[in-house]
């Protein structure tokens, strides 16, 4: 038996164990896991905990926790377990969960149409009036099949005697639904036997159902579907991605959209393109400055008036935050009666709102067993456990209870029930939440088979993901076969064949021209310095000249070099510190490991557009170059070539992998233009000119070029600036040399769309300039004292324009970049301005 | 009493504006002592898409789009209106303060549920207890609500200054009712936050008053501009309104635009736009009577 592996709840009797019902015995739906855990032993669970560690961490799942010391990008945390629910008891929750759905959809219906509810006396005035969520601008608009709710999530507990209770709804963009596949697809594979052999229901039904339902909210057949994010520093922003990603949507921020002519568009390299349908998880009054919160900058200037005109679908629909207020809650019993003519299935935990008289005395009585709430949520009042405060504190609660009564309420403090975890190789126990979700499909209402169960940190009662718990995927064991197809499309019915990219939004084209960048620059400074830290332990003098010259190549702000010709040049152990900071300071803009950051941050804003592959890449890279235990510096060249070893898999793919769309060619575009940029630098320092002594510099720079190879095979080891050149510039069929980078960036940019004839012409004449230089008809000029004292004149003519020219180049590609990004990024990122008397 | 209004508003900005999204709340009510006889709204450039729409609380709005690139926008608002003297009071029917704060939550009729709403906070007025302790001087137990609220409004227009430069339109209430200074939107709130904290129905009415250039007739504040008092609600004799800005109770000389909880709701003109920069506003009230013994009176 399993249980050896198990520690029963500390305060066994006073809460529900969802394993066992005695403390030793597992009951029945507990028990083909535990045996099965027990087969597979503590060891390799422990492995297989690690491996899908690792998998949460390279598949980049996290959660933003505001204040978080960790700051943005904190993993998922999640268990192993699953938490299991056996048939009979699903269908009890579903059954309550689809009816709470359809009485709050109506009493929406009603508080934004008739408000009968309030005339009549069933839902008090004042959790209308006194609500900062009901959004009057919204009243009487006519919303799609009367489906104000989408979907709904419901947060249940189970109390000790077994039975469940709602303790909270989530009426306005119910979060956690995807992470919740994220969860499946994690412990599925953890356990996969255990998996196989329990008869689970399927979750990808559910949202394949979802994907039609936004569909149907709409007459048109190809109905264009955003999701509408607060951006990646909201705390579920990684599932934003996830679901639009998974449900094939357009992930957008507010800036990405506008209106004009009451329909809502999104900005795209091609143009403003009509958007049918939003999904949001921006709340209610932050969707639009115009009308409603004006100071939100998440939302879209005009939007509640593209809904009025019935010109766009928002789903939630929006104003549908209005009953996510606990102080519903009481109300509900009387409601259903009234609008189901049902009782209510699945009751919610006691709740008194204060506005009631009667209430607010039981709750001033009661102040030690209930938790105070504010009636309309707001972030950043924290709920008030009356059993944990002091005397003082519940006289200032009871005061602040008397002096605004409508704005609190009170709910029982359930004893949560608690369900087994694994950690650090045991079988623990933890309080848990249910988040079961409901979806509105049009056609009915389905429950998700699952979701979402969220673990409290340590023993106790507060269960909450924004403190640092964790999660279980949820294995609803089904008693009949599970049906994986049931909610799709018939696997016969005609599909169109479609071979037409959906046009980039602006800001994914400007995120993915820089990610291009990003990878390029990340590749130059790793080259570089690797160049440098292999060879200057044992450089001589001269060579350690060389290997500084090459260091100016990063043409670095931040250096702590001298930067005065005249300055006495820096001695070994400075130059090596330098080395050090360019790739590990993390406050120095430019270095490498910023360069990361920055390229894993621009490539977390496309995430949904990436490949899985990819977007692993990106983690790793990210993480490639620690921050805080900097390595020995002798192993730093080893470090550099495992992160080049990922630019190069990464190129790979981009070159392989991915559709020759916009996307791409904003991509390597930014690529290009970045790698000519650098290689105007580098071979500047060639026709500065370059001292005779100094050559050797030659042969780095053919390194840190990866033309090493390529010049060997014509030039054999005679190194000569002027062949160098021809290696690194003039050579078109090396992807290396900076024609290479010209001709491409004038082939890419006219396969733009839009893209403007000036800025097309400026980079072929900049291509046809630089086939102009001769390098056959060159003189090198030299500077040492023998050499100029030749018969033969050298006229070094060519090399002094070839200097001016790649001054001039730089200067060229830098606005030249400027334009692009004005051209084809800059709206998406132009926030509207509030102007007002 | 006829009035024709001219309101202009003229928003210049240092940079071309791409497109520009506005709400116009500058079309008078029509009320059982007010008559709209003729309204128009002028806006240029001509906006790509206009929209009418009534909102929550009765007000018209105006939404629209200027979607071609411009540095100057100006919305005219034009409209003729017919002013009646307003009943007076019954006398009966003006109850106690309080049975009036205590009925309110009760009171499930239509207009009493409209009314209702008016009692809460909103987005730009908090109840405190400094505000109620401030009204209670003149909310005397049992005292009639009229009798209470024009003593409230004198002591409100005795205590504040009147002062342009000080206050802008998001100054709190609280900051005006501490330093005791600001316009007449300011005081509007002051007076609304006094009532609410003591759970009385007021809403925020903003409008236009007409003043009197006679030289030796004084001259009223708020002239030349939009003007915002208060109105408050009692059952017995509906919504009363009274103006602390300048101590009189709205008759003839008061012409309401539109009412909400507080300026937010009735802001007679805002937006967003994309570009501009910086940009500057101008606003003209034009008050004309047109009648003839008022014209030959000026």
């Amino acid at each position: 038996m399993t249980i050896d592996l198990y520690q029963p709840p500390l305060r066994y009797g006073s809460a529900y164990d969802e394993l066992s019902s005695d403390g030793v015995t597992p009951r029945t739906h507990w028990a083909h896991l535990m045996d099965s855990l027990e087969e597979i032993g503590p060891d390799e669970l422990g492995r297989r905990w690690s491996r899908a560690e690792r998998r949460i961490r390279e598949n980049g799942i996290t959660y933003n926790i505001y204040d978080d010391p960790l700051g943005a990008n904190r993993p998922w945390k999640i268990d192993i377990l699953p938490f299991l629910i056996p048939a009979k008891e699903w269908r009890h929750i579903e059954a309550g969960i689809i009816q709470r759905a359809q009485l709050l959809n109506l009493i929406l219906q009603d508080l934004y149409g008739s408000q009968s509810l309030v005339a009549s006396g069933h839902l008090p005035a004042e959790l209308l009036y006194a609500n900062p969520a009901f959004l009057r601008p919204l009243v009487g608009v006519k919303v799609p099949a009367q489906s104000y709710l989408h979907m709904l999530a419901v947060d249940l507990a189970r109390s000790p005697d077994g039975q469940w209770w709602v303790m909270a709804d989530r009426t306005q963009a119910p979060s956690g639904s995807g992470y919740a596949l994220e969860n499946r697809t994690i412990v599925s594979d953890v356990l996969p036997e255990v998996f196989r052999t329990s008869n689970v229901l399927r979750l990808a039904p559910f949202f394949r159902a979802q994907r039609e339902a936004l569909i149907n909210l709409t007459q048109s057949s190809n109905p264009r579907i955003v999701l509408l994010t607060p951006g990646p520093h909201n705390e579920t922003y990684f599932e934003h991605s996830y679901i639009a990603r998974y449900l094939g949507f357009t992930l957008v921020e507010g800036a990405d959209l506008t209106v004009r002519d009451r329909c809502v568009f999104l900005k795209t390299v091609n143009g403003l393109e009509k958007i049918d349908v939003i999904l949001r998880r921006v709340d209610d009054s932050f969707c639009d400055p115009l009308e409603l919160r004006g100071d939100s900058l998440l939302g879209v200037p005009g939007l509640v008036d593209a809904v009025v005109a019935g010109n766009v679908k928002v789903a939630n629909a929006l104003g549908s935050g209005l009953i996510e207020s606990a102080a519903v809650m009481p109300f509900l019993p009387g409601l259903s009666k009234l609008l189901l003519g049902k009782n209510l299935k699945l009751p919610s935990v006691a709740t008194w709102w204060c506005g009631q008289p009667y209430a607010l005395d039981w709750v001033l009585n009661h102040l030690d067993s209930v938790v105070v709430k504010p009636a309309f949520p707001a972030r950043g009042i924290e709920p008030v456990f009356g059993a944990d405060i002091s005397q003082d504190e519940k006289q200032r609660i009871a005061d602040q209870l008397r002096a605004r009564p409508c704005e609190y309420v009170a709910q029982e403090q359930v004893a949560l029930s608690t369900a087994p975890v694994w950690e650090d190789g045991h079988i623990i126990s933890r309080s848990i939440v249910l988040r079961a979700y409901v979806l509105n499909t049009g056609n009915g209402w389905v429950a998700i088979p699952g979701g979402l169960t969220r673990v409290a940190e340590s023993e106790g009662s507060v269960v909450s993901m924004q403190r640092g718990g964790h999660s279980k995927d949820v294995w609803v064991l089904w008693d009949s076969p599970v049906d994986t197809f049931s909610l799709l499309r018939p696997r016969n019915a005609p599909l169109e064949l479609s071979r037409g990219e959906r046009a980039v939004p602006s800001s994914v084209a400007d995120n993915v021209f820089w990610l291009g960048r990003y990878v390029e620059r990340s590749e130059n400074i790793a080259r570089i310095v690797r160049s440098i830290l292999t060879r200057i332990r044992q450089a001589d003098p001269l060579e350690f000249r060389c290997l500084l010259r090459l260091h100016r190549c990063l043409d670095s702000q931040f250096s702590k070099l001298p930067k005065t010709k005249k300055a006495r040049r820096p001695t070994p152990a400075v130059f090596e510190k330098e080395l050090v900071g360019v790739l590990t300071d993390s406050n120095r803009p430019d270095s490498l490991v910023c360069t990361l950051a920055e390229l894993s941050r621009v490539g977390g804003n496309v995430r949904e557009r990436l490949s899985a592959d990819m977007n692993y890449l990106i983690v790793q890279l990210r993480d490639s170059i620690p921050v805080e235990q900097i390595p020995p510096f002798l192993e730093l060249p080893a470090m550099l070539t495992a992160s080049l070893e990922l630019l190069s898999a990464f190129s790979g793919m981009e070159r392989e992998n991915i559709i020759r769309g916009s996307g791409w060619l904003f991509m390597s575009i930014g690529r290009r233009l970045e790698r000519a940029v650098y290689l105007t630098r580098q071979l500047r320092e060639i026709t500065a000119p370059l001292a005779e002594e100094e050559w050797s510099f030659l042969e780095y720079l053919l390194e840190v070029d990866d033309s090493s190879m390529t010049y060997r095979t014509r030039y054999y080891t005679t190194l000569q600036p002027l062949a160098v050149l021809d290696v690194l510039m003039a050579d078109e069929t090396n992807p290396r040399s900076l024609s290479f980078q010209l001709k491409h960036l004038a082939d890419l940019y006219q396969q733009l769309p839009r893209h403007l004839s000036d800025d097309l012409q400026a980079m072929q004449m900049a291509l046809a300039m630089l086939r102009s230089f001769n390098l056959q008809e060159m003189r090198y000029p030299s500077s040492s004292a023998t050499t100029s004292s030749t018969a033969t004149p050298v006229s070094s003519e060519g090399i002094t324009n070839l200097q001016r020219f790649l001054g001039d180049l730089e200067g060229l590609l830098l606005s030249w970049s400027n334009n692009v990004s004005h051209r084809y990024f800059s709206h998406a990122r132009t926030l509207p301005i509030t102007i007002s008397q | 009493m006829i009035y024709r209004i001219v309101h202009k508003n003229t928003y210049k900005y240092d940079f071309p504006v791409s497109v520009g999204s506005h709400v116009a709340c500058l079309e008078p009510r029509s009320l059982p002592h007010q008559k709209l006889l003729s309204s128009e709204l002028r806006i240029t450039p001509r906006p790509a898409t206009s929209t009418e729409r009534i909102d929550y609380f009765g007000n018209r709005l105006c939404i629209f789009t200027v979607q071609e690139p411009h540095t100057e926008l100006l919305v005219e608002a034009r409209s003729e209106v017919a002013l009646d003297v307003a009943p007076p009071l019954s006398r009966k029917a003006d109850l106690p303060w309080e049975l009036v704060a205590k009925s309110l939550p009760e009171d499930r009729s239509p207009a009493g549920l409209d009314a209702y709403q008016f009692a809460f906070e909103s987005p730009r007025i908090r109840t405190h207890p400094d505000f109620a302790d401030y009204a209670l001087q003149s909310f005397t137990p049992g005292r009639p609500l009229s009798q209470a609220l024009l003593d409230l409004t004198s002591r409100i227009h005795k205590d504040f200054r009147f002062d342009p430069k000080v206050t802008n339109v998001r100054t709190p209430p609280e900051e005006v009712f501490r330093k005791r200074h600001g316009v007449c939107q300011d005081f509007a709130q002051v007076q609304i936050a006094c009532l609410r904290s003591l759970h009385l129905a007021a809403r925020y009415v903003s409008g236009y008053l007409r003043t009197y250039p006679h030289p030796n007739k004084p001259r009223l504040v708020g002239a030349d501009a939009s003007h915002a008092w208060v109105s408050v609600y009692s059952p017995g004799n509906g919504w009363l309104d009274v103006d602390p800005t300048n101590n009189v109770v709205p008759s003839t000389d008061h012409v309401t635009l539109a009412w909400g909880r507080d300026f937010g709701d009735v802001s007679p003109l805002h937006g967003l736009v994309i570009g501009g920069g910086g940009h500057t506003l101008k606003v003209g009230v034009d008050m004309e009577p047109l009648d003839s013994a008022q014209s030959n009176r000026a």
